[in-house]
């Protein structure tokens, strides 16, 4: 076939960038040579060109509007450095070089705190500083006061600035703590230096109801009710508004009245939260006669928990479709035993009654990953890649990014190998592979980033997987740790795309792990399907505490992949079951036949991972409301088989591959039900069957049966067992905070 | 002006105030075809020269235009990001609803009186219509367009090139049926 002289032009593009002389010289004359003596493509270039005039033409003919006066205004107001001019509150003269020495002082329930910090700035907009201080012994075991940190100071869009107190401790947070009174200088360095309206924003959001940010316009304790601002070249006190959140007790009596104004200033905080979250449709009732099979992935990922507890320290009961039950069961470690030579983990399994339904029984299945010695960990070549995106300057996000990302370059050593890509407007490369022995320069490029510019996600993630593959190591953990706040929807990367994308890298064998941060904008169903479909898992970080649990704690779950493709399918035994359900997992169900499918994408376990599936079954005899379908006019009808009458309750099998395997192993396990009653299962089930009552309890789930808060808190405290970390205690303490909150 | 006034003036104004002069009304008009609504596009324009008065001119001076219709593009797009619509409407649905149903583009455009040829640009999904109009509107190169709307410059190619075929097709179609009518 003649090619040549047939081709269909109209799904060339070069033939449009030929026709708008949007090709280089070599391109152009390589064309030319493709195209001489092709008449459709030289007609075509000629309608092209025709078409392009007449848009040109057309374009121009519409009638452009410009600006209102009262923009015009607003500008001029910015070139002239008078702000008086213009209705909104607008810097003074953005240029140059001042010095700024702001001086506050707030009066703490303990006694007179004196503030003095500066701020550093660089040739962005966005300002950062350090605060640094003494605090008097006395007052540092009192929880809840804002002992010292770092300022950011951002640039906000009206030309306002914003003052974001970053790593502010309270004492029952974090140790290290700097210190009270506040006591240090700073210059601003930054072109944009002089303001005569500082909004100071004291907002910690792990402490702050959502929404709930308090202001106060003046501060009894100050000067007239006023921060003092020492601008160098003329003294000016500034008009200066304090928002505070809340939670904090700074023994300022907060106003909730807003100011007239302040909207246009920070219309941020007034907005909606603009979290979301994937409905979750519980699994319902199966009828054993009908669906004896039940297959899912498993699931390591844990940010629903962290999540929930930031909702209920926040003040507020989370959102059902924030609560994923699973989450919440696995985030605590289960002292399930180790596995053997033979598997690269152990599976458990125990049976007995469900304490929120007596008749029902509670099958547990419990998986524990091999763990390896921190010196038999094999290398790891490591691609950060880190949103800077203007939405991560918040104290919640970069900062606490950068602190969990320090103690998790802590942990590695000579044999790792570390690169940093960042993204924002545009991706870029912050720091190329480097020796984790040589970790100074890995702090120094974390501590240089900062935050500007909208998100583009998929550019990003481009770049990191090709930089992962680049410095692939065989038999290592290689992995990109994408660390973020989701909320990639600037510009042109749909959900969709970024999902393909991410399940497309996958395949090179480069594992992944989302660390989500932040709140009000947590894009949390995007950043689990990201996880999902990526091989990897997803975290969520809401304080440094939860940063050391998830990356030095459980580093090497985290990063190390010992087995990848994780299924589990249950067959249910008819005569001994009349119906189940899986709790949880609601977007982790597979089919039947993916079971056997080594095509068929599922979980990660990772070493010393722990992974717990609860089963509400309904035993052969007991009622089970189910609407099920009329009685089959044509199948064969079966009876059960020998086996069916050994007393064996379910079959449970799982598969899964070797971490760079293709093809999956099968373990089966028969399970039988040996009549324990509730008190009688082990601690670490009982532990998970509170959990997921917790879960079904916050969700209002139809299937909670007779459980509530004050049942689930009696069922955790007799099963903390030894509690290594302290993370079941941490979760009694939350559903009594659930229960003050129900009970409102 | 007071001597004091004349002190605190932005180094840069004169400049500051004419590429105000020179690009106020095609980014007026850019942002309003994103936004759909004159009075939030002029609030995104201002907001781009507030923001180009805090800018060092050296380091844009040369590339002002892309500097300008990135930054306002950015601000429209979060204006989109508050209002929750761009979070609903996935890319994939937007160009596949493009046509069907009146998107704040098609519905300006229907407003005034159409040529023909810019009927059926409404009618374009509107990743395609945007990239005509930097184009061919504001005579920005493949290049330039590339890096306002972050996409590769493969892809704005692309994206043109479909758009003109677009454009061709339909006014192709419309003559077909002309002339049966």
């Amino acid at each position: 076939m003649k090619e040549q002289m047939n081709k269909d032009w109209s799904d060339d593009p070069r033939i449009t960038a030929y026709a708008l002389g949007e090709m280089d010289e070599a391109e152009r004359a390589a064309f030319e040579e493709e195209i001489r003596g092709d008449e459709v493509a030289t007609a075509l270039v000629a309608e092209l060109r025709s078409l392009g005039r007449e848009l040109k033409e057309e374009f121009a003919g519409e009638c452009a509007p410009g600006l209102s006066e009262g923009h015009h205004q607003r500008i001029e107001a910015q070139l002239t450095g008078d702000s008086r001019k213009s209705d909104r509150s607008l810097p003074l003269a953005p240029w140059g070089l001042a010095l700024v020495g702001v001086a506050a002082s707030a009066v703490v329930a303990a006694g007179m705190l004196l503030a003095m910090y500066s701020l550093l700035g660089h040739k962005t907009n966005d300002l950062e500083g350090t605060i640094t201080g003494a605090l008097p012994s006395s007052q540092a075991d009192e929880p809840g006061k804002i002992l010292g940190g770092r300022v950011i100071a951002t640039t906000g869009e009206d030309g306002a600035i914003g003052i974001d107190f970053d790593e502010l401790y309270s004492a029952d947070a974090d140790a290290t703590i700097e210190g009270l009174p506040w006591a240090s200088t700073v210059t601003i360095e930054d072109g944009s230096a002089s303001y005569d309206e500082f909004s100071v924003t004291l907002a910690h959001s792990q402490h702050l109801p959502e929404g709930e940010v308090a202001e106060v316009t003046d501060l009894p304790a100050l000067k007239d009710g006023q921060l003092l601002f020492d601008f160098s070249e003329e003294r000016i006190e500034p008009r200066v508004v304090m928002r505070y959140s809340a939670g904090l007790d700074f023994g300022l009596e907060a106003r909730s009245e807003t100011r007239p104004g302040s909207e246009a200033d920070w219309g941020e905080a007034d907005e909606g939260n603009r979290e979301q979250y994937s409905p979750i449709f519980e699994n319902a009732y199966c009828l054993t006669t009908q669906a004896p099979l039940s297959t899912f992935s498993i699931d390591v990922d844990t940010a629903s928990y962290a999540n929930v507890r930031r909702f209920l320290d926040g003040g507020s009961l989370p959102p059902a479709d924030a609560v994923r039950i699973e989450e919440l069961i696995n985030y605590f470690p289960y002292d399930y035993e180790n596995p053997g030579s033979d598997a690269p983990f152990s599976v458990d399994h125990e049976v007995g009654a469900c304490p929120w339904e007596p008749r029902h029984r509670l099958v547990r299945i419990g998986l524990k990953g091999r763990a390896t010695h921190h010196l038999e960990r094999p290398p790891s070549n490591l691609v950060f890649l880190v949103d800077v995106s203007g939405s991560m300057n918040s104290p919640d996000k970069l900062p606490l990014l950068k602190k969990a990302l320090h103690m998790l370059v802590q942990q590695l050593d000579a044999r790792d190998l570390i690169s940093i890509v960042v993204y924002a407007s545009a991706e870029g490369v912050a720091l190329e592979p480097t020796r984790c022995s040589l970790g100074v320069d890995i702090h120094m490029a974390l501590e240089r980033l900062s935050a500007g510019g909208s998100t583009n996600g998929g550019a990003g993630i481009n770049l990191a997987y090709e930089y992962a593959m680049r410095n692939f190591i065989d038999g290592g953990i290689n992995r990109v740790i994408l660390a973020t706040d989701g909320d990639f929807n600037v510009g042109v990367t749909s959900d969709g795309e970024l999902v393909r994308l991410i399940e497309e890298k996958a395949k090179s064998g480069v594992f992944l792990s989302v660390l989500g941060f932040g709140t009000g904008n947590l894009q949390d169903a995007k950043m689990e399907q990201l996880a999902d479909q990526g091989n990897g898992n997803y975290s969520y970080i809401d304080s440094v505490l939860e940063a050391r649990k998830v990356l030095v704690e459980e580093m090497g779950s985290t990063l190390e992949t010992i087995a990848k493709d994780v299924k589990i399918q249950v067959e249910f035994n008819p005569v001994e079951v009349k119906g189940y359900r899986l709790i949880g997992y609601e977007n982790r169900m597979l089919a039947a036949q993916d079971f056997n499918d080594d095509a068929v994408d599922a979980g990660e376990i990772g070493a010393g991972h722990t992974v717990t599936a609860l089963y509400e079954i309904v035993p052969a005899g007991a009622e089970l409301d189910v609407p099920g379908v009329d009685p089959l006019k044509y199948q064969i009808v079966t009876q059960p088989s020998g086996e069916a009458f050994t007393g064996e309750l379910c079959n449970l099998k799982l598969r899964y591959k070797e971490p760079d395997g293709d093809t999956s192993k099968l373990l089966v396990f028969p399970v039988t039900d040996e009549r324990k009653s509730f008190e009688e299962l082990s601690a670490d089930t009982r532990w998970a069957a509170s959990v997921a009552a917790f879960g079904l309890v916050l969700r209002d789930s139809r299937y909670k049966g007779t459980a509530d808060l004050a049942a689930v808190s009696r069922w955790a405290v007799e099963a903390v067992g030894e509690d290594p970390g302290g993370y079941r205690a941490q979760f009694i303490g939350l559903v009594g905070k659930a229960r003050q909150l129900k009970s409102r | 002006m007071t001597p004091d006034d004349k002190r605190r003036e932005h180094p840069d104004a004169p400049w500051i105030r004419e590429v105000l002069e020179r690009y106020e009304r095609p980014l007026t008009l850019y942002a309003t075809r994103l936004l759909g609504d004159v009075e939030r596009a002029r609030d995104a324009v201002q907001d781009t020269f507030l923001r180009l008065c805090n800018q060092e001119r050296m380091t844009i001076e040369e590339g002002i235009a892309v500097w300008l219709f990135t930054v306002c593009r950015n601000l429209c797009c979060d204006v989109h990001r508050k209002e929750g619509r761009m979070s609903q409407l996935e890319d994939g649905v937007a160009d596949a609803t493009a046509s069907a149903t009146a998107t704040p583009d098609a519905l300006i455009e229907t407003r005034d009186n159409l040529s023909r040829v810019m009927e059926t640009i409404t009618s374009l999904p509107e990743k395609q219509r945007e990239v005509l109009r930097l184009k061919f509107q504001h005579g920005l190169s493949y290049k330039e367009i590339s890096r306002v709307t972050q996409e590769k410059i493969g892809t704005v190619g692309w994206l043109i090139h479909e758009g003109l075929k677009g454009v061709r097709e339909k006014l192709a179609a419309s003559e077909v049926g002309g002339l049966r009518a």
